[in-house]
């Protein structure tokens, strides 16, 4: 073989690259980490991205700057970053809705199952069933008895949001009128239940007006019982066959680097399961939930697969 | 309480985050396209580390400081930094160019801090019982409201009334748009992706009269090589006789933004074109309106910054945030311990007295700075065209990138300029096409909603005692327009 420039060169470049490559993931991360949150700078899922972020700088020793892409229920951040480089600088703070419930409905660009990694779950508002204190609806027994009888109305936070989604699925199988009449944000839903202008409401956020009375709480669509509300049964334990869980958690793209995938998870959980953080989250009325990457993967497949069923039933 | 709660606000940190909140916001409320969510937003994260009641402050002062700020580059450019100001800029921005940009801002400041303390007041005297009232608007009395305000638009704007209504109907209809409120289907989307979230406001409002100004000036004058003989500054001194003169225009435009205020969702642009319209309508010579009269200033800047103190009243009663900037202070107080809704007085009335006192008080280095800036201020009416153009086609771009970080919304900025600069061009009023855009989409989904609840039933558009007295407003409004009508034609 003859030492030609360019043979020696790419010999070169190759020695330099080949450490430097095993060296990335051992070294992961050498450069600032880009958090996308889908929605809106202010809002919950963003106040509390950008404290998980912060503390998570500590311990991997590198910026992680927040960007907001908000838009199309969270739609155009998840296909962004499906297509971001899968090297771990790129990652993405999500919920419920673009992950599991909108890609169910319709093409939203993106495969959630096939295009992302998960990395953990840290949160998840609880959606209660309220009605105003004054209905004669005591239990979420009696709110389905009664729409069978004439149709019962619910507000929720958007058309074919998760909670929409749960109730039509009870009001297939129990046969019940349900009457969904969607509203542009959950703050509206709660404020036409409290008004009396819709028979109940799905929506996070109740615990205050619960509290004082103004509202009463049935159930709630999770698939764990609300720790302020014990009592408050889930859809299942009411014997029916839905649940809406609600998901807060970090993604990468897919083909990122298992040990890097590893690093961030560590990390993550290590500043999630703390304690300043939980303070954080309690100030935000937000609760702690973690869930390794693993199991959310799985919560994400089965309610995609339970979505679609439930939007073929709708006729989408 | 009161007291204790006087005795809080008098800490140097109060008044440093108030000042620091009031320069902020006037100055991202100046630049188009950055409006208090985003401010707000971005500062929250600098109050974690300071005490609830001075970073609350802060970021109300931000909040405040942003509505008022929309008004000076509204006044000075004709450029509206926020939606809202857009009513602010058909007379403003006509005094500016007789020189009087400097009364017409002080006009503006002296009714933004009126409407401010009304409506702070009212927070402070009645919240509770208005966030209840609020809650008897569901969906069937918000839709007569807003057809009602749609009807305010086109019937006492001022001008041909068909005009104003085609182009309400051009707004309505590009809010169609997007996502069907109702059943989550596409439409008019095309197959795009970024369709799916409509037109959004913020770059359809800069497109419409920021693009569609600088098109216009390009346009309209002679080739712009030599300088353009800029009219001198006149005096700016505003007496407090001519704001006593219009204490009902004041009082009037401060009772609408504090009311539509408290109802979820409408905003303070509609209120600000409304009391612009009722100021109108009311005047002894309304033709001076349009053409630099003061009462056109102020009557929309008392509505539009009475809307904040509304807007606070269901955000803090109830923990319900009517919209995207209350939602972003809505979380900020629960940051600080502060949790909003029906516990909020019980649990931490020192703190909320304390912030709503400092507040009223925070008017004093609001009118201080506000005077301050003007002085720097003024001098953007004295840049020749031609280097004030190329700047405000860059803002405009970078406002409308930056509500999304979407190109999309880049070019629904230039499509919206160039259709402002055709309508405007042939002396179509663009104002109704926005107020079209912002109630189209809401009106829709609220009508339905109402036929949702009531089972298809159109008795529900009566079944209240407010929809009955909203019909009643509208049946109203439409004779005085029709008799205003035959009078003019009579004479």
């Amino acid at each position: 073989m003859r030492y030609t420039r360019r043979s020696s060169l790419a010999l070169l470049a190759g020695m330099v690259i080949t450490p430097l490559a095993a060296f990335a993931q051992q070294d992961y991360p050498t450069r600032p980490i880009t958090l996308v949150v889908p929605y809106g700078a202010g809002g919950t899922t963003d106040i509390s991205a950008r404290q998980i972020a912060t503390m998570a700088e500590e311990i991997l020793g590198q910026p992680i700057v927040v960007e907001n892409q908000p838009g199309a229920s969270g739609t155009n951040a998840m296909r962004a970053v499906a297509s971001a480089a899968p090297d771990g600088y790129t990652l993405i703070a999500t919920t419920s809705s673009p992950s599991f419930v909108t890609p169910a409905l319709r093409d939203v660009g993106y495969d959630t199952l096939s295009d992302f990694i998960p990395i953990l779950n840290y949160s998840g508002p609880f959606h209660g069933v309220v009605v105003p204190a004054d209905s004669p609806y005591d239990t979420l027994d009696a709110l389905i008895e009664g729409a069978k009888s004439g149709a019962v109305t619910y507000g929720t936070a958007g058309a074919m949001g998760g909670a929409h989604l749960a109730f039509a699925s009870v009001a297939r199988d129990t046969g019940a009128m349900l009457q969904h009449v969607p509203f542009d944000g959950a703050s509206k839903a709660t404020a036409a239940v409290l008004g009396g202008h819709v028979d109940a409401a799905l929506v996070p956020a109740y615990r205050d007006l619960v509290q004082d009375g103004q509202l009463r709480l049935l159930g709630v669509l999770d698939g764990t019982n609300d720790p302020d509300f014990p009592d408050a049964p889930t859809l299942k334990d009411a014997g029916l066959a839905a649940e809406f869980p609600s998901i807060v958690g970090i993604m990468a793209p897919d083909g990122t680097d298992p040990a890097i995938i590893a690093k961030l998870e560590a990390a993550f959980t290590e500043v999630a399961s703390s304690d300043a953080f939980r303070t954080f989250m309690t100030d935000l009325s937000q609760p702690v939930r973690i869930m390794p990457g693993e199991e959310l993967a799985k919560t994400i497949e089965e309610n995609l697969n339970a979505y679609r069923e439930i939007a073929k039933g709708l006729g989408n | 309480m009161l007291v204790d709660a006087f005795l809080e606000v008098l800490n140097l940190w109060v008044l440093v985050a108030a000042i620091t909140g009031i320069v902020s916001g006037i100055i991202i409320g100046a630049i188009p396209g950055l409006g208090p969510t985003m401010a707000i937003a971005l500062l929250i994260p600098v109050t974690f580390s300071m005490e609830p009641i001075p970073a609350i402050i802060l970021l109300l002062g931000v909040y405040q400081g942003a509505i008022f700020g929309g008004s000076i580059s509204a006044v000075l450019l004709n450029v509206p930094g926020t939606p809202s100001s857009a009513a602010t800029a058909i007379d403003g921005f006509a005094m500016a160019r007789r020189g009087e940009g400097g009364r017409a801002l002080r006009f503006a400041l002296y009714a933004s801090v009126i409407g401010n303390i009304f409506s702070c007041l009212v927070l402070m005297a009645l919240a509770e019982p208005l966030a209840r009232f609020a809650l008897d608007f569901g969906p069937a009395e918000m839709a007569m409201l807003m057809l009602f305000a749609l009807l305010v638009i086109v019937l006492f704007g001022g001008g041909s009334k068909l005009d104003a209504l085609i182009m309400v109907l051009v707004g309505a209809c590009a809010g169609i748009v997007g996502l069907d409120p109702i059943s989550g289907t596409p439409r008019f989307t095309f197959g795009s992706f970024a369709f799916e979230n409509g037109f959004q406001l913020i770059p359809v409002l800069i497109g419409l009269f920021a693009m569609s100004e600088v098109l216009l000036q390009a346009f309209d004058r002679e080739p712009l090589v030599g300088d353009v003989e800029v009219p001198p500054l006149k005096s700016s001194v505003v007496r407090f006789a001519e704001l006593w003169r219009m204490r009902v225009t004041l009082l009037l435009s401060s009772v609408i933004g504090t009311f539509v205020g408290i109802l979820p969702g409408i905003g303070s642009t509609v209120p600000a074109f409304m009391s612009y319209n009722l100021a109108r309508s009311r005047s002894a010579d309304a033709d001076r309106f349009g053409k630099g009269a003061p009462e056109g200033v102020v009557a929309p800047e008392a509505a539009n910054n009475a809307v904040t103190g509304g807007a606070l009243v269901p955000t803090l009663a109830l923990g319900i945030p009517g919209d995207a900037v209350t939602a972003v202070i809505l979380g900020a107080f629960m940051l600080h311990g502060l949790a909003p809704g029906p516990f909020l007085f019980r649990d931490h009335g020192l703190e909320v007295y304390a912030i709503f006192e400092a507040l009223l008080l925070s008017s004093i280095p609001t009118v201080i700075l506000g005077l301050l800036f003007f002085r720097v201020a003024i001098h953007v009416t004295r840049i020749q065209p031609r280097h004030l153009l190329p700047a405000i086609t860059i803002l405009a771009i970078f406002g409308a990138f930056s509500v999304n970080n979407s190109l999309f919304d880049v070019c629904v900025m230039l499509g919206a300029g160039v259709l402002g600069f055709l309508f405007r061009r042939a002396n179509f009023p663009v104002p109704p096409l926005l107020i079209g855009l912002i109630l189209g989409a809401p009106f829709e989904q609220s009508l339905r909603q109402a036929l949702l609840t009531s089972g298809g039933g159109y008795g529900i558009f009566v079944g209240s005692p407010i929809t009955v007295g909203l019909l009643a407003l509208i049946g109203l409004s439409l004779a005085i327009s029709l008799a205003l009508s035959l009078r003019k034609a009579r004479t």
